[in-house]
């Protein structure tokens, strides 16, 4: 933990010293300083806020919306082979195909507006979080099963008692692994069309070689990426303890 | 059985909605189509090609530079918790942030030339190489390095027949996410000022509304996913028939 610590703050020291002495203009490399005076200006200013809220905002609808449908379509995947074999060479061969090479089409359907982001990150996580939740729930303990047999539940209550929370675990990896591909997905979109957000604040200030305001939104980013990592990694830790989660 | 229908039925609806719901060639265009230039590209005129070939130099260069600098890493990080925790934060946080985020910062430091890609699919490539090494390198059995010992193993010969092999399958596995992540890269990074290559050609049939060939690059890619996929799958059955055998019993 302190090593940690040092480490950053010792790289930081570094990469301060050695901006300031070896580099005579800031385009290369801004030095920290200067990346946190522009951070600084950006939100007095307002248009920090405006961006953060647009990307937030893409990401919250699609990835809230993407939960819903992925865990209902993964449920009757998972319970119905007929399903299963019907939806899964669209799925697979959806999942397989890189992110990047959907976005162009969707931005020509759906506009450039903010729907065709929201449309971006549900695909993404639908997909991961259905994939989990078929898995989840063809996996589950047939003990539990019997159980619920021998309370005589209603299939309803087998549903909603056992069969959902038993596939939770699995429905958060999927969650894990759509947040950064979403991410992804989502600011892909808004650099190649948008007029806000982050991913357009990334294209604005690199094609006006305004390189603080460009690090300022990399720092940004990867504070975004490591926060939700670290919100969906102990959400896993609390709802599956008996797991060895993965340090990354 | 089933997965024919659906693929069939698939394809059946697509075609009737793009001939009869939308009929607009800028919106979307039926699977015959999309099949037809596929085949123009690969065939008849042969321009596909290039971009292929484009594409596979810089996923290449790419990939083989991740390994060639994940590996090692993983393994320091994993035989040295000094290594371990001064590296771990930046770790974390190159890994969490999207990619994307580093493109413009990577063509500022390396030009629109094809080294800027290529540190593009490495950034992308890397970490999945570097986590799996270091994962494999930290769960080999204890009995296996026990065995070693007794044998009286120097340090160097210890790692060369006992901790290198126990990890190859980790490697192995993490080359596979490599894969898929290494091809967004190559989309990713020819976004920027390319002139060729498979997510140039994705790029620029958006920006002039060539559906076709839109398709046709979609597909391509999702196609070499699989492919990859599978490739280092089979490598894997290779390279560690131990694994099946476990497996059968």
């Amino acid at each position: 933990m302190h090593r940690g610590l040092y480490s950053i703050l010792g790289g930081l020291i570094l990469w301060e010293a050695l901006t300031r002495l070896l580099l005579e203009n800031e385009l290369l490399i801004p030095p920290p300083s200067s990346v946190i005076r522009s951070l600084w200006r950006m939100s007095l200013s307002g248009e920090l806020n405006r961006h953060l809220l647009a990307t937030l905002f893409e990401f919250a609808s699609g990835f809230s919306t993407a939960c819903i449908v992925g865990i209902v379509l993964g449920y009757l995947m998972g319970r119905y082979r007929w399903f299963d074999e019907l939806m899964d060479p669209w799925i697979a061969t959806l999942y397989s195909i890189p992110v990047i090479a959907f976005v162009p089409l969707i931005i020509i359907w759906f506009g450039i507006g903010l729907f065709s982001k929201i449309i971006v990150v549900f695909k993404i996580t639908a997909v991961a979080i259905m994939l989990n939740t078929a898995a989840g729930i063809k996996n589950l303990d047939p003990v539990w099963l019997e159980l619920s047999q021998s309370m005589r539940l209603s299939p309803w209550q087998t549903t909603l008692k056992i069969r959902l929370p038993g596939a939770l675990p699995y429905i958060v990896t999927g969650m894990r692994l759509g947040v950064g591909r979403a991410m992804l997905g989502v600011i892909v979109a808004e650099l190649m069309a948008a007029n806000a957000g982050l991913g357009f604040l990334l294209r604005d200030a690199s094609e006006t070689w305004d390189s603080p305001k460009l690090f300022v939104t990399v720092v940004l980013l990867a504070a975004m990426g490591m926060g939700s990592f670290t919100l969906i990694k102990k959400g896993e830790q609390r709802l599956a303890p008996w797991r060895e989660t993965a340090e990354w | 059985m089933l997965k024919l229908i659906s693929i069939v039925g698939g394809l059946g609806c697509w075609h009737f909605l793009a001939v009869w719901v939308i009929n607009d060639s800028v919106l979307l265009v039926s699977p015959l189509v999309v099949i037809a230039k596929g085949y123009e590209m690969l065939f008849v005129t042969a321009d596909l090609y290039p971009h292929l070939f484009a594409s596979w130099w810089i996923f290449f260069y790419g990939m083989i530079l991740a390994t060639v600098v994940g590996v090692p890493v993983g393994f320091l990080m994993a035989l040295s918790p000094l290594v371990r925790d001064y590296v771990s934060p930046w770790m974390t946080a190159l890994y969490t942030t999207p990619r994307i985020a580093f493109a413009p910062v990577l063509l500022l430091w390396f030009g629109i030339d094809i080294g800027s890609r290529i540190a593009i699919v490495f950034l992308g490539c890397v970490f999945p190489i570097l986590i799996n090494s270091f994962y494999g390198m930290r769960v080999v059995s204890r009995d296996f390095v026990e065995v070693g010992r007794a044998f009286r193993l120097s340090g160097g010969r210890l790692f060369l027949k006992i901790l290198l092999p126990a990890s190859v399958p980790f490697i192995l596995a993490g080359l596979r996410l490599a894969v898929g992540r290494g091809l967004t890269g190559v989309a990713i990074a020819e976004w920027f000022g390319a002139t060729e290559g498979l997510g140039y050609l994705i790029f620029f049939a958006g920006q002039t509304l060539n559906m076709p060939i839109l398709f046709v690059g979609v597909a391509v890619f999702g196609v070499l996913g699989v492919l990859g996929f599978q490739i280092l799958k089979i490598i894997e059955d290779l390279a560690t028939p131990w694994k099946k055998e476990l497996e059968a019993k």
